[in-house]
């Protein structure tokens, strides 16, 4: 195992430079000039490039991207262009607001998707299975940013329970959770009944019930059990969704997190923050695919093998 | 099963109504002697709070710092923490009295050494020319300081009144460093810094020791809003939906396309704001066939001011006939250089230029159609101005072919110079809006109309960096200003109003909003209700 582990480690470093210079061609290749928005009225042309030359944005984009991966190396992501502050602070500010909502929303997805899998599988070809079944359809088609509206508009506009926005109480992080776990929610609940399906037909739970065993013992203390394996992998995989799984969310519900400050710092062309809040996202979705890779390889020995 | 169904449903409308009613006083507004406030969209993500290095004032500098000088809507400058001034002559010194008995939030006083200390800190900050004609500040006694001038700057008092010029604590500033404006923030104004968080919130506490509020207030005393909590939410609807709510108690800046929502809500109050800026239309004057002085002076003509304002903005806001907001004294000009509709002459200028009406409607010469490329940003206020445009210059004949693109990515474009017409618009309350605009120096962007012009430039000048005193700089500004508009590099469309909303049960704001924003001044006037 430890084995298979520093083998995944060593595969991330050539994605990691390859996404550093994705990320770096992304945002300089965006037509669009920092120093647009952040000098004022009176500016000279002369003091305009003094403050160009001031941030190296003078010099070739080889050198440019040199210069901030030589940064990076050092756990350094420079310092941001309009926003005046070491990128690093920022994201240290805002991604505990983003760790919060999108760790909860994981986890609203894991217990509501489960839990409706399982009730879905167990009355399969009913009303109860056809109506979660709907609701699964609606959470992974409707876009987020247009249900978050929704639900403001139900929630807090029209029932008056929970804030429009904002992050000041727990309660504000309701409806955004709700929002950004709903497609999660419904990609598990079908995995779940899919999987419990498959388990149902298999010969040990004939036996189980010949032996008399109460159905919903067999469907929780062992369908059930079994049938989480595929379901455990699907929410590892999307451990690293977590940070970067709710952009237009955090947007919509005006919450303070790495997705609002990557979109102000797309506006203003902030190459540093946006290449810093980019950088951040590819690297949690890495790692979190990484983390997902062990569970899987942890729980079946065949996968280690093959990839020997 | 009917009782047990019947229990079910009973459970969950009991779980529901306990949440609803659980839930519902958190959503509630704040209490009595708090009041929670959205700034201007145009404030939001500033990342200090420190007024030397901050390149976006917003509403919190203005509670938390007060200036030396405050500037009306009227744009008239009135004393606050300089009793009086005035300056030489030859406008090479200025001498400035001091208010006293003046204290900072720390404690410190406030007197001549803390300006002595104050204006050399903005040497090398983007800031600096704010105060780059001062060449040192002499100390005449403990509350009476002089200006020692390079040159004469006739826009010096307007540099003093602006919102870059509130007046640290030096003991704060020093003992802070690098960190001044982010965890720390002391001033000598209606508010105390509690806490600040770039891009989500500012919260305010009452200065109870403030007793030195400028005369553009009625209460020169401390604020009637013990805490101000200021919101920055980027998006409009949430802003009006919190308003809405009660969530909020004010917005500031209500868009003009969400006005009529704003109004219709019960409780909300709109109140109208002086005018800071002009939405206009640069001409780009070195593409063809703008190259053509009566061409473009037909493109200006035929746009139709008065109908933008009636049918856009339902009569919300003014037109614009000049480049300057109409409380500017740059703007009131000769009539006769002011745009103004005119059909028939538009038309009559087009013929003479050799456009000949085609068979469609559109114009052609030497067998080209007048068609044109007319460019936007994608906000939908900006998209609507433009359909409308684009419908007027229809009618002389020109087909103006629309592109749109976001904020950041048509000021690149501007720069390839690949542009013919554009709809912008500025906000900004000082004749330089001219130089920035217009000067030669920086054509592309921000001088969209690529205007090079010889004799502009030597008026330019004059009325930049030749005035000795305000009323000659006026002057030279207005003959400046009556130029440009002789040359038609830009068509002036519109000045809109700016508004506010508040909740009329929680607060009462001043029936006269004094400044040229919504400032500290009228703040510390608004009440919140019993």
């Amino acid at each position: 195992m430890a084995d298979y582990v520093l083998r995944r480690i060593l595969a991330l470093i050539p994605v990691f430079f390859f996404v550093t210079v994705v990320v770096f061609m992304i945002v300089h290749l965006v037509p669009g000039d920092p120093i647009d928005n952040l000098v004022r009225i009176g500016v000279t042309p002369e003091q305009k490039a003094l403050i160009a030359a001031r941030y190296g944005l003078d010099q070739p984009l080889y050198l440019q991207y040199w210069r901030w991966l030589t940064l990076v190396l050092q756990g350094d992501f420079g310092s941001a262009i309009v926003l005046r502050r070491p990128v690093m602070d920022l994201i240290r500010e805002n991604i505990g607001y983003s760790l919060t909502l999108g760790g909860l929303a994981l986890c609203f997805s894991a217990l509501v998707g489960i839990t409706t899998g399982a009730i879905a599988a167990a009355w399969r070809n009913t009303l109860v299975d056809k109506s979660i079944m709907g609701v699964v359809l609606l959470g992974s088609t409707v876009p987020a940013f247009w249900l978050g509206l929704l639900l403001i508009l139900l929630f807090a506009v029209t029932l008056g329970w929970l804030p429009v926005s904002g992050a000041k109480h727990w309660t504000a992080l309701i409806l955004p959770v709700v929002t950004v776990g709903l497609g999660g929610m419904a990609l598990v609940a079908r995995v779940t009944r899919v999987s419990m399906m498959d388990i149902g037909r298999q010969d040990f739970v004939t036996l189980l019930h010949a032996k008399g065993v109460p159905a919903w013992a067999v469907q929780v203390r062992h369908v059930l059990r079994h049938a989480l394996i595929p379901v455990v992998t699907l929410l590892s995989l999307r451990i690293g969704l977590i940070v970067g799984g709710s952009v237009t969310v955090e947007y919509v519900f005006a919450r303070p997190g790495i997705g609002s400050l990557l979109i102000r710092a797309l506006g203003q062309r902030d190459y540093p923050v946006v290449q810093g809040c980019l950088l951040m996202l590819a690297m949690a979705v890495m790692i979190g695919t990484l983390l997902g890779d062990l569970v899987q390889a942890a729980m079946d020995p065949r996968q280690r093998e093959e990839s020997r | 099963m009917t009782h047990s169904t019947s229990r079910l449903k009973l459970a969950l409308l009991s779980a529901t109504l306990a949440c609803g009613v659980a839930l519902a006083p958190l959503s509630a507004a704040v209490a009595a002697s708090e009041a929670v406030f959205v700034f201007p969209n145009s404030h939001n993500g500033a990342p200090t709070l420190n007024p030397v290095k901050t390149t976006l004032d917003t509403l919190a500098h203005e509670l938390i710092y007060d200036r030396l000088i405050e500037q009306d809507a009227d744009q008239t400058y009135h004393p606050h923490l300089a009793e009086s001034w005035e300056s030489s002559p030859d406008g090479m010194l200025w001498t400035f009295k001091l208010r006293q008995g003046v204290t900072f939030h720390d404690g410190e006083p406030f007197n001549a050494k803390t300006i002595a200390w104050w204006i050399p800190k903005f040497a090398g900050t983007d800031n600096d020319y704010l105060v780059a004609a001062v060449d040192k500040v002499e100390i005449v006694d403990d509350y009476t300081v002089r200006f020692v001038m390079k040159h004469p700057d006739a826009n010096l008092l307007y540099n003093l009144a602006s919102g870059f010029m509130g007046v640290p604590s030096p003991k704060a500033y020093e003992a802070a460093g690098d960190t001044y404006g982010v965890t720390v923030a002391v001033g000598t104004g209606p508010y105390k810094l509690d806490h600040f968080t770039t891009g989500v919130e500012t919260l305010l506490i009452r200065n109870e020791d403030y007793k030195w509020g400028s005369e553009l207030a009625a209460n020169r005393g401390k604020a009637h809003i013990e805490k101000l909590l200021l919101r920055e939410i980027v998006d409009e609807a949430a802003s009006y939906l919190e308003l809405k709510t009660g969530g909020v108690d004010m917005v500031v800046d209500v868009p003009n396309a969400l006005l009529s929502q704003y109004k219709s809500v019960k409780d909300v109050e709109t109140k109208a704001l002086p005018s800071y800026g002009i939405f206009y239309m640069p001409i780009n004057t070195s593409a063809e066939p703008f190259t053509d002085l009566k061409v473009r002076k037909a493109t200006a003509l035929a746009v139709n001011q008065e109908e933008i304002v009636s049918r856009l903005y339902r009569g919300v806001g003014k037109p614009a006939h000049t480049f300057l907001i109409s409380s500017l004294p740059e703007s009131k000009i000769n009539p006769q250089f002011e745009i103004r509709h005119d059909l028939r002459q538009a038309n009559q200028l087009l013929d003479e230029a050799g456009w000949k009406k085609g068979p469609n409607g559109i114009r052609e010469k030497d067998g080209k159609p007048l068609t044109v490329k007319l460019w936007t940003q994608g906000d939908t206020e900006f998209k609507r101005m433009t359909e409308v445009i684009q419908a007027q210059l229809k009618a002389i004949g020109m087909n103006g072919e629309i592109g749109v693109f976001d904020v950041s990515s048509i000021r690149d474009q501007y720069k390839k110079n690949q542009h013919q017409l554009a709809v912008r618009s500025y906000g900004w309350n000082n004749a330089d809006i001219l130089d920035w605009f217009l000067s030669a120096e920086r054509q592309g962007y921000p001088n969209v109309s690529m205007w090079k012009d010889p004799k502009g430039e030597e008026l330019r000048k004059a009325a930049l960096t030749g005035s000795k005193t305000t009323e000659e700089r006026i002057a030279n500004f207005k003959i400046y200003h009556e130029y440009v508009l002789s040359q038609y590099p830009v068509v002036p469309i519109y000045e809109p109003d700016r508004t506010l909303a508040y909740n009329k049960t929680r607060l009462t704001v001043p029936e006269k909003i004094r400044g040229p924003k919504f400032t500290a001044a009228s703040i510390i006037d608004t009440k919140v209700n019993d």
